[in-house]
């Protein structure tokens, strides 16, 4: 056969696809940019509920408030990897675009290829990333959660070089049919495609829809059932799921144990309880979620005792922060900072059963903290210590 | 326009550099680690997926000369892009035994459930471009 193309390195004019146009890759990437708008600023509020004493106090109500923004950044971010795909299958030519012969025209053009490989580069780093991490794989060597903080920055920023440099072409397209040529590049042959380019959008966005169902089933509880690539089915003691396990942090002989005391310390006043005399105390009982950062949440009916009725007992003002500290005996929240809007919070509690059982092991047992709006990994399981700072 | 895509890039050069130089303070090794899965996914995409989708198109319509109806290439699309996306539950690299209720679902027999009702969806809308009302090779869910 004469017409057997030398393969290895193609030229922009190779790509003869009408789907490849400017009008395919704008439409794609204004959902794809809303993807990764709502994305960013999920991850933003994520970031702020981390830290202790951020710009803005993180808010106690909506109690549901973090499982719905984490479930949304989980969300988006998946959505995204179809999107992204189309996309630059739709742009894919533009890699081998001969560099222009001006010097001027050379600096600009480079400045610009610069910033989409930063865009493409970081763009497919936070898909990646973050898509492992709902998993719990983490084949990297990089610290997950401040990498990936940063590199969002990286990415938006990017994202918004492109937007204003692509922007009169974005324009135009938009403004203009689908199927009008005015953008396209002139190598782009006469053949139909064997799909309409309004139809690639609408599979892109097909994919992207099929995507969350496929998988949001464990943040969005009706779609259980239907999400056959869920994390986490919903299953575990009480309804809840184990997102780490006593002996995973080697609590175990600790947390069983008779000799069980949580202390309770402010200044010089130290109190000590054991289970018994925590549940002697006045109980409470409220819904409150758990949600983590990987996107699942669950909610459930948790009973104990609410923590300002304890701190009371030592005499703790209002307004300050509690130090707490867990029986585990590694991981980076053994030791954390509960903020004062949480401390002084009525539905804040130390829990001790789960759904009018007995708290499991793995959830904590002898006792937890539940506090409302928190993500998961503060609300501390096999508390130990409590200390007013 | 031009202003306001002058106020566009340089905020987009701000924001992206204050990330660069988070992304710095944390430390070289994270550093090297990042540029290897930063450049890492870039290849993976441009040298590897990218031509492989590449490939595979070219082999089906020019090779081999299959016109293919469009509800296939929206169902390729479905089913590749759905199927890379479920490599970390399909591999199930994240699990633990002592964490059962994590990727604690048939993740196998989803994929072939997935797979199933999308070729079925696919063969139901190109037979009815073919045989449905209108007649003719008509675009399916395409649509045009």
């Amino acid at each position: 056969m004469a017409g057997l193309p030398t393969l290895p390195i193609p030229k922009e004019d190779d790509f003869t696809s009408r789907l490849r146009s400017p009008a395919v890759a704008a439409r794609v990437g204004v959902w794809l940019g809303i993807c990764f708008g709502i994305a960013f600023v999920t991850g933003l509020i994520s970031h702020e509920a981390h830290v202790t004493h951020p710009f803005i106090a993180f808010p106690t109500r909506p109690v549901g408030l973090y499982r719905v923004t984490q479930g949304l950044h989980v969300i988006t971010g998946t959505a995204a990897i179809p999107l992204l795909l189309v996309k630059l299958w739709a742009v894919f030519p533009k890699l081998f675009a001969p560099p222009p012969r001006k010097a001027r025209e050379l600096v600009v053009e480079g400045l610009e290829r610069g910033s989409i490989a930063v865009l493409v580069g970081s763009s497919i780093f936070q898909l990646a990333s973050g898509l492992l991490n709902t998993s719990q794989w983490y084949p990297w060597g990089f610290s997950f959660r401040a990498t990936h903080y940063t590199m969002a920055w990286i990415a938006i920023g990017s994202l918004i070089v492109h937007i204003a440099v692509k922007l009169p072409i974005i324009r135009d397209v938009l403004g203009a049919d689908i199927e009008d040529g005015k953008h396209d590049r002139p190598g782009m042959g006469d053949e139909q495609p064997p799909i309409s380019r309004r139809g690639l959008v609408r599979g892109a966005f097909l994919a992207a829809g099929v995507a969350v169902l496929a998988t949001a089933g464990s943040s969005v509880p009706v779609l259980k059932k239907v999400s056959v690539f869920a994390i986490r089915s919903g299953n575990g003691p009480g309804g809840i799921p184990i997102n780490k396990s006593a002996k995973q942090v080697d609590v175990v002989a600790a947390a069983l144990s008779p000799d069980f005391r949580l202390t309770l310390a402010h200044g010089s006043t130290e109190m000590e309880f054991s289970r018994s005399d925590l549940e002697q105390l006045r109980q409470r009982t409220h819904d409150l979620p758990i949600a983590c950062v990987e996107g699942w949440s669950a909610s459930g009916t948790w009973s104990g005792v609410r923590l300002r009725d304890l701190l009371d007992l030592v005499g703790a003002p209002k307004g300050r922060d509690v130090r707490v500290v867990s029986l585990q005996q590694h991981g980076p929240y053994k030791v954390t900072v509960l903020p004062r809007q949480f401390v002084d919070d009525p539905l804040t509690m130390l829990a001790l059963g789960l759904s009018g059982e007995k708290l499991a092991l793995d959830h904590g047992y002898p006792c937890r903290l539940m506090a409302p709006d928190r993500p998961g990994v503060f609300q501390t399981k096999w508390v130990s210590r409590l200390e007013v700072l | 326009m031009l202003a306001i895509r002058g106020v566009l890039i340089a905020a987009g050069v701000a924001i992206g550099g204050y990330g660069a130089y988070m992304l710095l303070g944390l430390g070289t090794d994270n550093l090297v680690a990042t540029v290897k899965w930063l450049v890492g996914g870039v290849v993976l995409h441009d040298g590897v997926l990218g031509p492989v989708v590449i490939a595979l198109a070219f082999v089906v319509t020019r090779i081999a000369r299959i016109k293919v109806p469009a509800p296939v290439v929206v169902g390729g699309i479905v089913l590749g892009s759905v199927t890379l996306l479920a490599i970390p539950v399909l591999g199930r690299f994240g699990a633990a035994a002592d964490r059962p209720t994590l990727l604690d679902r048939n993740y196998v027999a989803g994929w072939f459930a997935f797979a199933g009702l999308t070729l079925l969806v696919v063969a139901g809308a190109v037979l009815r471009g073919r045989f449905g009302r209108g007649g003719g090779d008509g675009p399916g869910t395409g649509g045009r």
